[in-house]
């Protein structure tokens, strides 16, 4: 049953919305309502105000209307609030325990065969509750509303036990859950926080183990971006300069370390920041353009944080950074050196990461550093072969054929050193430079002079590039000498490994093999044989110190010599000077004279008078005539470069050899011997010697 | 706390063995100051879990209950702020120990030092030894060339 009206703000018609159903919320605004409801049967009271329509009061005879007076608005709130009243209530209490009485008795005495709805009576009390308190509120709103009706007083009804305990149950059941809710709480908590522990556990063990290695230092300036640890490795070593010049690292030297969402240390290395320095040689043939030397070996850039903090990524890591920072110190150092005015280098061409010099004729170096491309560059042995193939060889030889190869490939051997050893040497002499020297500078910071480093790297770099020109001009030196020592076939090249840089030495050993000494000790006189024996062994050194060659050797005539008797046993040694193109020739001459020197003193052990001149040892016969052995010395000869000639001459040689062609004096005077090695020498010797006139014999 | 007063100390007094009295000082008042946030932080812990135990009572009134479950999570989270700053100070003593600790770090440097010395000597050794051995057999090898038969048959082909 349903009845609804509406209402007017001002009360002219009071309405009021009734909802009987049982679900239905009640009205959503408090409405005066009375109402008596009693269960569910729904006999329900109402007390109904009558319309405010004008009612007429009385009509009087002369037909005025006379209405009722209008009543104020506050007078009528005031009737209908008296109106409330509560009564029903306590009925219906007493009504609802003689149900439940007479429900008690029924169920009793009835066994109920259909069990009821469980919750039904929680639903009902519920809504009964639920109308109670709507009823309250209204009261309320409308007490609160109204300045005329106040509440009197407020008592509240002592609670019942079971209330007082249900109401205890439930701030208990509150708590408890309040306290579980915590209980979640600090779990999550301890979870978060051990693995903050974890991950800060795992990020100081690999900044401890970095810093081990390297130069970790804390960022004084506050961190902006999160994650941001404010941790850095300086690169940068401050030992050479003086700590007031250099006050900020730059940016190029410092890595920066940050956290990672791992908590782990992440090290972004600039994308460019693996270098390797090459080096190599400019040819000057027309094959232009540096020949790449081959690249040095360098790790795999690490772009990626490294998730392990193991000992092989951090060797890695330091290999990696150890060459970018060697490098760009010896780049620095390389390019202070040769720019510096006072080094006496060349510097032919220079760019950013780019310089390149000359050393010598026709020789110029590079040094660059270039950034490494990403993973491993392993060592190009094509490079390697293209270098020593693309140095063309400077002779060219016709002959044999055996010959020939054999030549070839003498030749074909580079004369400039391997770049790789070049690259190594440079980078160890900055090295020691570096790293050696410097430490020892603190002790001397105040006198250091800020220009003093450029000073000694330009040295060192002086230093290098003579290394260098010193390197390819020993290799020249070592060819020529071969060359010779190859086609004279009593001669032997030693070798004198000097351990320096900028000195090489070598020597040509002839010695007098021991059946020809047996022989002549045998053909020496008696008288003689007391006499120191013949000096069998003879050297010649060819040293080389920068650039400069320099021979020394024994048993070549001087000056002097040639005017003193010969008798003396002391050799003479000489030193002098030559250059490149004359070696050869000299040594030749050289190990020539020592031949006839030894020719000479065994001629003097047999008993003959026999002259020595530079290359020539000439007998005096019977008859006046001169015959001489002579020797003749032809580095470019292939079959051999030293021949020898026989040559006589009489009292009348000299007029006649002016007149008369060479080729027929050839024939005449001289007979070419060819390339005799000693012991045909010396069986040679001795038929001069019977032809003397015998001597001893 | 003992562990955290133990870093302190060594970390303050790994740093005051300075020379200059105000150095000392400096880093006197730095370890108190450390000690007296851990001081706080730890007792902001046990505080605020006494309360927190305290809080389990009922009250009557069920205000009181609800104040108090407000209470209780104001020092649950103020319990894990502490936590959370006594992790923040070990990480600051770590990083006071990594950077400052120049014993460990001196010390640590002369090892690495020894170390490299030693690899170093051994590679000079080493190179040393190998230029010595590529001297003799270089030696030896010129030496049988030249007197070997196979370069005198050679020039005699020639």
């Amino acid at each position: 049953m349903e009845m609804v009206t509406d209402q007017n703000v001002h009360g002219y018609s009071y309405s009021f919305k009734l909802s009987l159903s049982r679900v239905a919320p009640p009205p959503v605004e408090g409405r005066l309502v009375s109402v008596k409801e009693r269960k569910m049967d729904g006999k329900l009271e109402m007390s109904l105000d009558k319309l405010p329509v004008k009612r007429l009061e009385s009509i009087e005879e002369n037909g005025f209307e006379r209405f009722p007076t209008d009543i104020g608005y506050d007078e009528k709130q005031v009737s209908l609030i008296r109106r409330i009243d509560f009564g029903w209530a306590v009925e219906k209490e007493d009504e609802e325990k003689k149900q439940k009485k007479r429900q008690k008795k029924s169920s009793r005495e009835s066994s109920s065969t259909t069990t009821p709805w469980p919750w039904k009576n929680m639903v009902e009390n519920l809504h009964l509750a639920h109308q109670e308190l709507s009823v309250i509120i209204d009261l309320i709103n409308t007490v609160e509303a109204n300045d005329a009706v106040t509440v009197a007083g407020m008592t509240r009804p002592k609670p019942l036990p079971n209330e007082i305990l249900a109401d205890l149950a439930v701030s208990t059941a509150t708590k408890l859950q309040c306290y579980r809710n915590l209980g979640k709480y600090f779990k999550q908590s301890a979870k978060a926080l051990e693995q903050q522990v974890a991950r800060e556990a795992r990020f100081y063990g690999a900044l401890i183990r970095l810093q081990q290695n390297w130069k970790v230092k804390r960022q004084r300036v506050a961190a902006i971006a999160p994650g941001n640890e404010g941790f850095m490795i300086d690169l940068f070593d401050n030992s050479l300069y003086d700590s007031v010049a250099v006050f900020q690292p730059s940016s190029l030297s410092t890595i920066r370390i940050d956290h990672n969402s791992d908590g782990m240390l992440a090290i972004n290395l600039p994308s460019k920041s693996c270098h390797s320095l090459l080096f190599g040689f400019l040819s000057g043939h027309s094959n232009a353009g540096p020949k790449k030397s081959n690249k040095s070996k360098t790790h795999g850039s690490l772009d990626n944080p490294y998730k392990k903090p193991e000992k092989e990524s951090l060797s890695d890591n330091e290999c990696v950074k150890d060459t970018h920072l060697l490098l760009r110190k010896v780049f620095d150092m390389v390019n202070r050196g040769a720019v510096n005015q006072s080094s006496g280098l060349n510097v032919t061409g220079i760019q950013e990461n780019y310089l390149q010099l000359c050393i010598g004729p026709g020789i110029s170096i590079y040094v660059s550093v270039v950034p490494s491309d990403q993973g491993d560059q392993a060592i190009d042995s094509e490079d390697t072969e293209n270098l020593e193939s693309a140095v063309e060889p400077s002779d060219s030889f016709d002959g044999v054929k055996l010959a020939e190869e054999k030549h070839n490939s003498l030749t074909k051997k580079t004369s400039f050193p391997n770049c790789i050893t070049c690259e190594i040497y440079l980078k160890q002499i900055f090295h020691e430079y570096i790293f050696v020297e410097a430490k020892r500078r603190p002790f001397s910071t105040s006198t250091r002079m800020p220009g003093q480093p450029a000073n000694d790297g330009s040295g060192l770099l002086s230093h290098f590039c003579l290394s260098l020109s010193h390197r390819i001009i020993s290799n020249k030196v070592l060819m020529e000498l071969e060359n010779v020592v190859c086609r004279v076939p009593y001669l032997h090249l030693i070798s004198h490994p000097t351990w320096h840089s900028r000195s090489s030495a070598w020597t040509i050993y002839m010695k007098i093999p021991p059946s020809i000494l047996h022989a002549s000790s045998q053909a020496r006189t008696p008288d003689i044989q007391n006499m120191k024996n013949v000096k069998s062994e003879f050297w010649t050194k060819v040293m080389v110190r920068d650039d400069c060659i320099n021979i020394e050797a024994e048993g070549a005539p001087n000056v002097v010599g040639l005017f003193k008797d010969s008798s003396d046993d002391i050799c003479s040694t000489n030193k002098y000077d030559c250059n490149l193109d004359d070696l050869p020739v000299i040594i030749l001459q050289q190990v020539a004279s020592q031949v006839i020197r030894w020719l000479h003193e065994e001629a003097l052990a047999v008993g003959i008078k026999a002259n020595r001149d530079f290359l020539c040892l000439s007998f005096e016969l019977e008859q006046g005539e001169i015959l001489s052995l002579v020797a003749r010395v032809d580095p470019e000869d292939i079959q051999g470069c030293i021949s020898w000639l026989l040559t006589m001459e009489d009292s009348f040689a000299e007029e006649k050899k002016l007149h008369m062609n060479i080729a027929d004096g050839a024939s005449e005077y001289r007979k070419f011997l060819g390339y005799l090695p000693l012991d045909v020498l010396y069986s040679t010797l001795m038929d001069l010697v019977s032809l003397c006139g015998g001597g001893s014999h | 706390m003992n562990k955290a007063g133990g870093i302190a100390i060594g970390g303050g007094g790994g740093v005051g063995s300075g020379p200059t009295t105000s150095a000392a000082a400096a880093a006197a008042q730095k370890q108190k100051a450390l000690m007296v946030r851990v001081e706080t932080d730890i007792a902001n812990i046990v505080d605020n879990f006494t309360h927190l135990v305290n809080a389990a009572r009922i009250n009557d009134t069920p205000v009181r209950n609800s104040q108090e479950a407000c209470t209780m999570d104001m020092r649950a989270s103020r319990m894990a702020q502490a936590a959370d700053s006594l992790l923040k100070l070990v990480s600051e003593l770590k990083q006071t120990a990594i950077f400052s600790g120049f014993a460990s770090l001196n010390d640590h440097v002369d090892q690495r030092i020894g170390e490299f010395t030693q690899l170093a000597e051994k590679t000079d050794s080493l190179l040393a030894r190998v230029g010595e051995e590529a001297a003799a057999s270089l030696k030896e090898l010129e030496t049988h060339y030249y007197s070997s038969a196979q370069r005198t048959t050679q020039t005699l082909e020639t």
